[in-house]
């Protein structure tokens, strides 16, 4: 039987109507936030990764039920209300570090996540922190560059993104 | 005069195309697609045993579940598939070959009661017995995979074996063997074997397929590399027209070989070609781990490699035998076995030859193309061997290596000239760049350092007349549409063709699109593999850029009254400094220009390129030779150094070096990417990659926690990427292909690096904690190989050496 449930998605109050067994990437993409992109739905390759309350979280591994009262934010919902990228995804696409672009959504809220937490990391924090998400074709190397640079765009700017658009 | 001129032309660092959108997640791929709810969702019912007749199969509780429409099994859709080799059909019809196999296929208007049918459907089987051990299914004939084998079609440059398990086997013959052995001074034979590996993209495999219920024609969207081989494919299976079937590719989420030729289309289509079914859109998303279990694989392979070397060090003689396992299909997996035979002296010119390459049919799932197509698998073992005959020869494994080096112009083991390259050069860099030379102390406490070097090389494996053709159209507001049916699967295709344009064009880079693939809008490219379309495709959208150019600068010199020579395109700006004139692109380049006599002239100018490679002849078949088997050889090297825990085999990598001869890097930024990714691709399956079977043919590691992939923490601190650039003649802009070849020598390098640092060999990969630790535990029972070879009893590498002689 299907039951509401009622939530900040990127900014905006959302009510979905789900199966309780419903995971939330199934859900979200059900809504058509198709950035959250499933991998495996086992847990195990972070492309579903989206951000609950400040946390990363692999939202195969969240029932839609869950996120009840809480705030979403997806990839989507960095992007800013004239089309700017947010440092994040800016500095991504500056260093190369998008080849095929499935694991990307995942990888930047994983870094977005990390960022607001340790605006100034070090190389070996940054292998920690996006070590739950997988990717095949870059060699993870660009992408270390890339968070460097948002890193230091973001220090630069003088805010911690964390506004929930 | 250059007539053109751009800032993002050949080789510039630019912004890469659908970069900002795969940021922002607004790129659809496939499962984004959305049909509304006249789509239906299918899953696959599959066999629980490796080898075995059907005896019967009950879907009648499926068909009970609410929401299952249908169930439909192979009998039910007889159509045999295959890209080289007929011998696939997309569901088990009789007999099962694999544990995986569909067996039937549940149609339903849910993803959710898909599955729920797919688990009500029993099958029972009559078990025959299974063969997994690829040396024994092609040494003895006693379990056939495919009894039926000389009934299948197959193209002619492939020579399967009926009554057999052979599924190729391909040939080089060359001088006198065994003359050069006896005369040789040194003699080394050594042994090399690797598990099957997975592609491990991230986006699994997805396709949608529709039949229009009035005219019958097909529509298939699928996480495709190769629209059109694909459309070909299915063509030739369903004895279908061509014309009646669309292939739209969306953007695809990673491929390297997994999603070339034809994957799960076919098995789609036995949904949605259904009469029950017809007129609805079907979708068959294949879950992770099927994806690992029933998908294609980078074949597994056992290599025998033997060497004659005179007494100055020169290799004289070498006698290949490779198996490849190629599971339960050689559609594909006929030509990788191909492709490293007739690459078979690796780097080396060597006068006599003999090498057999066999693709052998097993029980298990089938293997395919994978970034490399067999050169990671011949260079896994040459690379090794080589590295060990230097040692017996006495000779630095560096100078023994360029002492018989293939410089340009000898001849490779197919007898063709090998084109110009720097590899002594980039030999030169990596070697000081890692200090190959200079032994240094580990930088962990009791830990051990050793470093490693291995040279690569391939060329495009694909057959001579695989062709490209692309269409360049000029829009009325300047900008210009490329249709190139290259799959942009992150590579950064149509960055490149988009910087290719720019340089004929004199358009800026970010007034150029090029549209994924549909082969209703696009002219038709052979398939995005092989490293091949920087320069087939290249060289059909530079020819259809200038063909666009010429009609452009034709129109402007009537309209403007001057010569075309006269006329420059800058920055988008059609320009005319004799007469004054500068003016942007605007309608009348699709419209027509009101030319003085008083006519309109032109219309919409639209640009079209074809290429074949011209020159491109078959290795004969009994002595593999042809004075031009392949376009072009691109060539390189890695270096590696790694240090090792004594107490518990863990492998840390502490620096890489890789560089090749790409001719010319028209996109630096996609160049660097390649390698890099390529390079720690080439690393993970050195280190951690395999997949592996229980003894009934069930496989172990269908997911991400039991098949490890490299993670952020796995990469090396250091990664030294870098190119030469001699220019190959016959191509765009002197480039070369270089998607691959990263791939292909980071394992043997650190195979080498290990022995470096342990002193002891290992012959088997991965080279994983715990096969380094039994090696470090072998040496100190005095050992001096360490051999793995999942289905041999005899273990001693000695020993199993000597069996084979
Ligand atoms: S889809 Fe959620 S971790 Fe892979
Ligand atoms: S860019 Fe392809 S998986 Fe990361």
């Amino acid at each position: 039987m299907k039951r509401d449930v009622h939530f900040i998605l990127n900014g905006k109050p959302v009510t979905f109507s789900v199966e309780p067994r419903t995971t939330l990437l199934r859900a979200l993409r059900e809504y058509g936030v198709t950035s959250v992109k499933r991998g495996c739905e086992e847990g195990e390759c972070g492309t579903c990764t989206v951000v609950i309350d400040d946390l990363a979280q692999k939202s195969c591994m969240v029932l839609a039920l869950e996120a009840e009262g809480k705030s979403v934010l997806t990839v989507e919902g960095l992007v800013g209300p004239k089309g700017e990228l947010h440092p994040i995804q800016q500095a991504f696409v500056d260093e190369g570090a998008i080849q095929c672009g499935f694991c990307t959504p995942g990888m930047i809220m994983s870094a977005y996540a990390f960022l607001r937490k340790t605006p100034d990391p070090t190389e070996e924090e940054i292998r920690v922190a996006l070590a739950g998400n997988l990717c095949r074709c870059t060699g993870y190397i660009p992408i270390f560059r890339a968070v460097h640079k948002a890193a230091a765009v973001m220090r630069e700017l003088g805010h911690i993104p964390g506004r929930a658009r | 005069m250059k007539q053109t001129v751009t800032k993002n032309g050949i080789g510039a660092w630019t912004e890469r195309k659908y970069d900002v959108e795969k940021a922002a997640g607004t790129l659809a791929f496939t499962d984004d697609l959305r049909f509304g709810p006249e789509l239906l969702h299918a899953r696959a019912v599959r066999s629980t045993v490796a080898h075995g007749e059907i005896l019967s199969i009950d879907f009648s509780e499926a068909l009970k579940v609410k929401g299952v429409v249908k169930v439909v099994t192979g009998k039910d859709f007889v159509h045999r598939f295959g890209l080289y080799l007929m011998d696939r059909t997309p569901m088990a019809i009789g007999k099962v070959r694999y544990m995986g196999e569909p067996v039937a296929l549940v149609i339903a208007e849910s993803e959710e009661a898909a599955e729920e049918g797919m688990l009500k459907v029993t099958a029972k089987y009559r078990e025959l017995p299974p063969i997994f051990d690829p040396v024994k299914a092609a040494t003895d004939n006693s379990v056939l995979v495919h009894p039926e084998l000389e009934t299948y079609d197959h193209v002619d440059f492939i020579t399967p074996f009926p009554g057999t398990n052979i599924g190729n086997w391909f040939r080089i013959r060359r001088g006198d063997v065994d003359k050069a052995f006896s005369e040789a001074e040194y003699i080394v034979e050594e042994a090399v074997n690797c598990p099957q590996i997975a592609h491990g993209f991230l986006e699994p495999h997805c396709c949608i397929c529709r039949e229009d219920p009035a005219t019958g024609d097909l529509t298939i969207w699928s996480t495709a590399q190769s629209a059109f081989a694909l459309r070909d494919i299915v063509s030739k299976g369903l004895k279908y027209p061509l014309s009646k079937i669309r292939v739209i590719a969306p953007p695809i989420g990673g491929g390297f070989g997994g999603k070339a030729g034809m994957t799960v289309e076919a098995l789609c289509l036995a949904g949605a070609m259904n009469p029950d079914v017809r007129g609805r859109p079907v979708k068959l998303y294949i879950p992770r781990e099927e994806v690992l279990l029933t998908s294609w694989v980078r074949q597994a392979y056992v290599a025998k490699i033997k060497l004659g070397i005179d007494k100055d060090g020169k290799i004289i003689a070498i006698r290949n035998t490779f198996y490849f396992d190629t599971g339960i299909s050689a559609e594909y997996g006929a030509n990788p076995v191909r492709s490293a035979g007739y690459s078979s002296t690796g780097c080396y010119y060597i006068p006599n030859v003999w090498t057999d390459s066999y693709a052998v049919y097993t029980n298990k799932p089938f293997g395919g193309a994978y970034r490399g197509f067999g050169l990671p698998e011949l260079m896994g073992a040459m690379e090794v061997v080589i590295d060990i005959a230097a040692r017996k020869v006495g000779m630095d494994p560096i100078e023994f290596r360029l002492k018989n080096i293939l410089k340009p112009g000898l001849p490779t083991c197919t007898g063709m000239p090998m084109n110009n390259h720097a590899l002594d050069t980039i030999v030169g860099k990596v070697v000081d760049r890692i200090r190959l030379n200079e032994k240094e102390p580990a930088t962990r406490k009791g830990w051990v350092r050793g470093k490693g070097f291995a040279l690569a090389l391939k060329a495009p494996a694909m057959p001579a007349d695989a062709a490209s053709s692309a269409i360049v159209k000029i829009l009325g507001d300047g900008t210009v549409e490329v249709l190139a049916a290259t799959m942009d699967m992150g590579q950064g295709a149509y960055t490149a063709y988009s910087q290719m344009v720019s340089e004929e064009l004199g358009i800026p880079i970010e007034k150029i699109r090029c549209p994924y693939p549909d082969t209703q809008s696009h002219p038709y490219d052979w398939q995005t593999v092989a490293s091949r379309s920087c320069w087939s495709m290249g060289m059909a959208v530079k020819r259809a850029a200038s063909d666009a150019r010429q009609k452009l600068l034709a129109l402007y010199a009537e309209y403007w009254q001057v010569e075309p020579e006269s006329i420059t395109i800058e920055h988008g700006i059609v320009k005319c400094r004799k007469k004054g004139k500068a003016e942007p692109i605007d309608e009348h380049i699709q419209s027509g220009f009101p030319m003085p006599d008083g006519n309109y002239k032109g219309g919409p100018v639209i640009g079209t390129g074809s290429f074949v490679p011209p020159d491109v002849i078959y290795p004969d078949a009994e002595t593999g030779q042809s004075p031009k088997s392949v376009v072009h050889f691109t060539v390189g090297a890695v270096g590696i150094d790694v240090e090792v825990d004594p107490a518990t085999g863990a492998v840390e990598v502490n620096k890489v070096s890789a560089g090749y001869d790409v001719g010319k890097a028209i996109s630096p930024v996609n160049v660097k990417g390649q390698i890099e990714g390529g390079t720690v691709q080439g690393i993970s399956a050195g280190l951690m990659e395999g997949m592996y079977y229980d003894e009934h043919g069930k496989l172990l590691t269908p997911d991400f926690t039991d098949y490890k992939i490299a993670t952020a923490l796995d990469v090396p601190p250091d990664l030294d990427a870098f190119w030469e650039e001699t220019p190959e003649e016959l191509s765009p802009y002197g480039n070369r292909g270089v998607g691959e070849h990263s791939m292909i020598s980071p394992a043997p390098a650190m195979d080498n690096a290990l022995f470096d640092a342990l002193g002891i060999r290992i012959h088997s990969y991965p080279l994983g904690r715990e096969r380094v630790y039994k090696a470090i535990q072998a040496k100190k029972k005095g050992e001096t190989d360490l051999w793995e070879y999942p289905y041999a009893l005899e273990q001693s590498y000695k020993n199993a050496i000597k069996e084979w002689k």
